[in-house]
């Protein structure tokens, strides 16, 4: 006996990837170079950041469970990669410091921000999205403290390498991403960990009556969330040449939008891995494709944020379904 | 004779205020099927849970294999080889039937998961142990609910290392069809040798599948029967039961009057066809286990589930509630299973609960009159005689007859034509039961039409007028009250005799 989905679950499964190809198309038809190679690299170049965090956000949701308000959630991803950045610019441009001390005291920064929403969920058992939001507001803070709210330059050749070198042809940020993306992949989706933490996710009593520890693996998940926000911090001071305060909240949008994205792609319909590395590629491209057809920047992020509410209200509808 | 395999000796436990389990022996042999039962709060589930390792016994030994256990926890029984069929499934929904079966347990090679050998011993386990071909790339949402009973025996067995499997009422959510497909499962295990006990409520069950069966009542050991035949069942509700009916319940015969409630056809996932009458003045009682459909057929009533056939006509017009305030505005209400969740908003007063189904009639142009509101409530303390009687109490800290007293004054104050009382008295003292009882007979003798669902036989042979019975989803029987025993009743409820 099989229980078929209902046809108003297909429709609403269905629902984002179809206004996304017919976004796609549209964007196609009226830009003669958004199917071309060097937009496809732009993409790619462009996606970096929001790749890595929107890895962490996935982690944390497979460890936590995909319901947007109970399940895994970690908002403070972004917040965690701009402080890490603005750290890393003060230490090499304002203190002449190098590259990697600014990188261990950013990681110790990671490091404390993941041990905190850890703790407030775990242990304080506050929602993840309330525990996450507050520490990203307070993180945004410190961030401006750092930076006293003002861009800083970085023109260190390593950032410079991740920005404009090339490994095989192809850009170096890609392929270093690809790298990390890869490893995430195997991690989750190819070892005992990860099934374990996928268990956690998906129905937390059943995973402690397998003897999973499970709050070892929520925990650890918003670790790891920090660690990418750690790791995004080099591409983001790349992309922008720089540390620039405030660039979290494009990145708090694209990488929700990606990583919720990328469950309608998945065949069970949940947050993987592959799914949110597609996902953030996918946002990439409309973003750039919005641009080169000349369209308002404003306007891109409202789109964005109601793509945000059409791929989680599917979702959840779905579910009730 | 099979040498015991389990031997559970003098096992007492004690709960603040209740002795749950007084010097209860349980043995069972090796590769025998042992059956379980007993009423509700008879102690089946607090020996098995001492077992898990869950609770610590006051006192008693637990042995297998002849040796000892010395400290009795979830590892050392696990490692005895003991294994749990929890009723509750506890499966991931997207996970395959592999992912499932080795959750907690993956095999993991240098490169990674083992995902071939872990889908090629998973799919070889159920075809060699429980004889059936099942896909280990299906995800658990696309099975059936058996199938899932599987999958989650399955996990439990998938190491090789199980002597003793406790099943704790597996058929509960499956159709009789489902049901065979599981105790030929459990009847495969049973010839590679795993000893098995079966905790159920179905009698007609456990006179089918176990080898022996022990008795439990009032957490006492009363009997153990060695020989099951399928006429066992009679002799085990009586050891069961043991008892007569508790001169709780005021004297009840009504007269019935006009038709309040007519119900043809009615159907929902959970059961099907189902047609009945209540009539005005008359205090009906629904028996059923849990799964026989008996708490859908309640919210479907009430409009809080959507059937998927049938009709209600209800105080002379057919009616399709959609929401529970259709069914309020047509003058029939629901006293619900869970108070303390459904039933009151804990943290409000007394009063405020009272008077939240009837605030138009404390109210002017949407302002509250809270002089009136109180002294509504006041007047329902008074009549129902609430502890403490005041209204200004916060709902949380009333006893549990004292909650159900103030859900019940919410629906008197609106004069209600239809009460439905589900569980009315679970968790309440035998005084505050008393005076329950004797509201829900006023509320009749008034001319009120009075539905009571319950799960314990007493309460409907002693309150109702007439009882429908149900199991897996149908009325199978339909009784005067006055014809019905204890016994009769729960052997008609537990499929221990035919209607």
């Amino acid at each position: 006996m099989t229980a078929a989905a209902s046809p108003l679950r297909r429709v609403l499964d269905a629902l984002p990837i179809t206004v996304f190809v017919l976004l796609f198309i549209y964007l196609s038809v009226n830009s003669n170079s958004f199917l071309s190679l060097p937009t496809l690299e732009l993409i790619l170049k462009q996606a970096v950041p929001t790749v890595l965090v929107s890895l962490g956000l996935a982690t944390v949701i497979i460890a936590g469970g995909d319901d947007v308000v109970s399940g895994g959630i970690d908002l403070s991803i972004p917040a965690t990669a701009i402080i890490c950045a603005a750290i890393v610019a003060d230490q090499l441009t304002n203190r002449e410091a190098t590259l990697i001390w600014g990188l261990v005291l950013a990681f110790g920064a990671a490091g404390v921000i993941g041990v905190v929403n850890a703790g407030l969920v775990v242990w304080v058992r506050m929602t993840p999205l309330l525990a996450t939001l507050a520490t990203s507001v307070a993180v945004v803070g410190v961030t401006k403290v750092i930076t006293e709210s003002r861009r800083i330059g970085v023109t260190d050749p390593t950032i410079v390498f991740i920005r404009d070198g090339q490994i095989a042809g192809i850009a170096a940020g890609v392929v270093l991403t690809a790298i990390v993306a890869l490893a995430f992949w195997h991690l989750v989706h190819r070892t005992r960990w990860g099934m374990n933490l996928q268990a956690t996710g998906g129905s937390r009593d059943a995973a402690q009556i397998s003897g999973i520890a499970t709050n070892r693996f929520v925990v650890q998940s918003f670790l790891l969330a920090a660690f990418t926000g750690w790791i995004a911090c080099t591409f983001v001071l790349a992309r922008g040449s720089g540390s620039s305060p405030g660039s979290e909240e494009n990145l708090l949008l694209e990488m929700v939008l990606a990583t919720f994205l990328g469950a309608a792609f998945s065949p069970r319909r949940v947050v993987t891995v592959w799914g949110a590395v597609l996902g953030a590629v996918l946002v990439s491209a409309l973003s750039v494709g919005f641009i080169s057809i000349g369209v308002n920047v404003f306007w891109t992020g409202c789109i964005k944020g109601a793509l945000i509410l059409l791929v989680v209200a599917s979702a959840a509808a779905g579910r009730a379904q | 004779m099979a040498h015991a395999l389990l031997q559970m000796h003098d096992i007492t436990k004690s709960f603040p205020g209740v002795l749950a389990l007084d010097k209860v022996a349980l043995s069972v042999r090796a590769g025998e099927i042992h059956g379980l039962v007993g009423e509700n709060g008879a102690g089946k589930s607090t020996i098995i849970k001492v077992l898990a390792g869950v609770y610590k016994a006051d006192g008693g030994s637990v042995a297998m294999d002849g040796e000892t256990l010395g400290d009795v926890n979830p590892r050392t029984i696990h490692a005895a080889g003991v294994r749990f069929i929890h009723q509750e499934l506890h499966l991931v929904q997207h996970f395959t039937v592999t992912e499932s079966v080795f959750m907690g347990q993956e095999l993991s090679g240098p490169t990674g998961l083992r995902r071939r050998e872990m889908t090629r011993r998973a799919e070889a386990f159920f075809r060699e142990a429980l004889g059936t071909e099942l896909q280990g790339s299906t995800l658990i949402r696309d099975l059936g609910i058996a199938e899932r009973k599987l999958v989650q025996i399955a996990r439990a067995l998938i190491d090789g290392a199980a002597k003793l499997v406790v099943f704790d009422e597996p058929t509960a959510p499956l159709s009789s069809g489902e049901t065979k497909k599981l105790f030929a499962a459990i009847k495969r295990l049973k010839e590679r040798g795993i000893a098995m006990i079966y905790v159920s409520h179905y009698l007609a069950e456990i006179t089918d599948i176990c080898d022996r069966v022990t008795v439990l009542r009032n957490g006492r050991n009363v009997a153990v029967f060695d020989d099951i035949l399928p006429d066992s069942a009679d002799a085990m509700i009586t050891a069961m039961v043991g008892r007569e009916l508790d001169a709780l319940f005021p004297s009840s015969n009504h007269a019935a009057a006009a038709q309040m409630l007519q119900v043809t056809g009615l159907a929902h996932e959970a059961f099907s066809d189902v047609s009945f009458e209540v009539r005005a003045g008359e205090i009906v009682g629904i028996a059923g286990l849990i799964g026989s459909g008996r708490e859908e057929l309640v919210d479907t009533l009430y409009g809080l589930r959507k059937p998927s056939a049938g009709s209600v006509v209800f105080d002379g017009a057919p009616r399709t509630f959609k929401a529970p305030r259709d069914a309020v505005a047509a003058g029939m209400v629901l006293v619900p299973r869970d108070r303390r969740h459904d039933g009151l908003v804990l943290d409000m007063t007394v009063s405020d609960n009272v008077n939240l189904a009837s605030l138009d009639d404390i109210s002017t142009a949407l302002i509250e009159r809270r002089k009136a509101g109180a002294e509504k409530a006041a007047g329902v303390t008074a009549q129902l005689d609430i502890r403490p009687p005041n209204p200004a109490a916060v709902a949380r800290n009333l006893s549990g007859g004292n909650q159900q007293k103030v859900v019940l004054g919410r629906w008197l104050t609106r004069g209600a034509k239809l009460f439905i009382l589900d569980e009315p008295t679970v968790g309440v003292d035998v005084g505050a039961k008393v005076e329950i009882y004797t509201l829900v007979e006023q509320l009749a003798a008034d001319g009120a039409a009075v539905i009571v669902s319950s799960s314990d036989p007493a309460e409907l042979v002693g309150l109702c007028d007439r009882v429908l019975v149900m199991l897996r989803g149908e009325i199978v029987a339909e009784v005067q009250a006055d014809m019905l025993g204890i016994d009769h009743l729960v052997a008609l409820t537990t499929g221990g005799q035919a209607a």
